[in-house]
């Protein structure tokens, strides 16, 4: 840990003695290149092969919201954290239904303007009263997002558990023999991409097929949502290349290099 | 082809709310006249991409008689000719509540007395998300001058009370408690309303609505 903490303030400081007229906060906020997608989502799913007992849960609605944000001081590999939050309710033995994560762990890879791939890890709780054994999890999630056309960005994630607390929850998913629980969602967003002061960004509806496995049932249902997608200034990156390439901008500009 | 008739007319009547994301019976933004002191509270849009996800609220207060209107906001404040429609920078705007008469010569001595302090502590004090921010402001006005009325569920940051807090409803008919993590409000006329890290869903009374943490944070009657 104290390594890592005097790498930061090496770079840091290195950074730091480069500027010529900036104050530390300011020449941090220079250095630190960030992003972050946040998605309200309801998901509606239905079993689709059950398992040999039968469904214990027939239907599963969930809503909620999903942020996921990511700093660094490259510009191209990240930290990246996040939370999941959603509610809502099951059918058949019906009942109140949770799944909560938070991701404090993870890595994010940036390319173009807000587009990345992610990997995550951290813990969470997922379950349904009277139907789904109420368990702690932990997931390992990887999500890719990318503008397709300015109006269009393909969303997609996978989501692999390992269950603890719920012995009825273990190897649950027949199609990934390496953890309890599976999910997937594929979508794609409908909106558009902005440039204003220099900021990348994107908003839209987006509508996705989603997929899940638990308790050895196999779930398919709909996502329809909201996303919003930031990055910092594609200036500053190009500021970044241009200066790697040897070829830098003057420090006071703020035009993106052609 | 899809028809919409008989047991499905509620149906239709939500999914055209749906794809319209509208509210119904939205209050005018024509300027009232001056003939009586008039005081408002409006919302705007932020700007892109966060257009759909978060709004800012302003107060605006003009005496009888007179033809420019007093803002008061965070981030801002100032005279202009026509904050309904034509306050700068923030899109879309919705016009909350609205008093008249003797109620707004009450109202407007508040919160010129009121709002100055409540945005220097705030302006000291401000974070963007979750609070306090310009919604926090919004709030604590109402709340402060016992002036009913709610700002919407957009306004993330509205029901920001720090580490843990709660009270009266700004409405006035209900009851909350808020943590940054969660909170709740409930009340005759808001119905139902949880807070999860600063965004609101729950179920309005009255006007009758579902409250959404997206667009004009409602589905259904607008809010008076």
């Amino acid at each position: 840990m104290r390594a890592i903490v005097v790498a930061i303030g090496l770079v840091l400081t290195s950074r730091v003695a480069e500027a010529k007229r900036c104050s530390l906060f300011c020449e941090l906020g220079r250095a630190l290149q960030g992003g972050a997608s946040i998605h309200y989502e309801a998901t509606a799913l239905t079993h689709v092969d059950d398992a040999p007992h039968g469904a214990v849960v027939d239907d599963l609605v969930l809503v909620g919201a999903r942020v996921h944000p990511f700093l660094g001081l490259s510009d191209e590999i990240q930290y990246h954290f996040g939370f999941d939050v959603a509610w809502g309710a099951t059918t058949g033995r019906g009942g109140f239904a949770y799944d909560m994560t938070l991701y404090p762990l993870g890595v994010a890879v940036r390319f173009g303007g807000t587009a990345f791939v992610t990997l995550g890890t951290g813990i969470g709780v997922m379950g349904a009263t009277r139907s789904l054994d109420d368990a702690v999890l932990l997931p390992l999630e990887a999500t890719v997002e990318a503008d397709l056309t300015n109006r269009l960005r393909l969303l997609a994630r996978a989501r692999a558990s390992y269950e603890a607390g719920a012995p009825a929850r273990h190897d649950g998913a027949p199609s990934a023999p390496f953890a309890d629980e599976l999910e997937g969602m594929v979508g794609l967003r409908v909106g558009h991409h902005y440039m204003d002061h220099g900021f990348p960004s994107g908003n839209g509806y987006f509508l996705g097929v989603s997929y899940r496995e638990f308790e050895r049932t196999s779930y398919l249902g709909l996502t329809f949502g909201y996303e919003v997608d930031i990055g910092s200034p594609e200036a500053q990156r190009q500021k970044i290349h241009r200066k790697r390439a040897g070829h830098p901008l003057p420090e006071d500009s703020n035009l993106i290099a052609p | 082809m899809v028809s919409f008739s008989g047991t499905v007319a509620p149906v239709r009547w939500l999914w055209l709310l749906a794809i319209s994301a509208c509210v119904i019976v939205p209050r005018s933004l024509d300027l009232p006249k001056n003939d009586a002191t008039t005081v408002a509270l409006l919302s705007g849009t932020l700007g892109h991409p966060l257009d759909n996800i978060a709004r800012h609220p302003w107060f605006a207060v003009r005496r009888k008689g007179e033809t420019l209107w007093v803002v008061y906001e965070v981030g801002g404040s100032g005279s202009e000719p026509d904050p309904f429609r034509g306050h700068h920078a923030y899109g879309d705007p919705i016009l909350h509540a609205m008093w008249r008469g003797n109620e707004a010569d009450r109202a407007a001595a508040c919160i010129e007395k009121v709002a100055p302090g409540v945005k220097r502590e705030i302006e000291s004090d401000y974070t963007f998300y979750p609070g306090p921010n310009s919604n926090t402001f919004g709030d604590r006005v109402l709340r402060t001058c016992g002036l009913h009325a709610s700002l919407p569920s957009t306004a993330i940051g509205k029901d920001w009370r720090g580490l843990i807090g709660g009270g009266v409803t700004s409405e006035g008919t209900g009851l909350q408690l808020e943590t940054p993590l969660l909170g709740v409000k409930i009340g005759l006329k808001e119905g139902v309303e949880i807070h999860i890290m600063g965004l609101s869903v729950g179920i309005d009374l009255w006007p009758p609505a579902i409250i959404l943490p997206l667009g004009p944070g409602r589905l259904g009657f607008a809010d008076r």
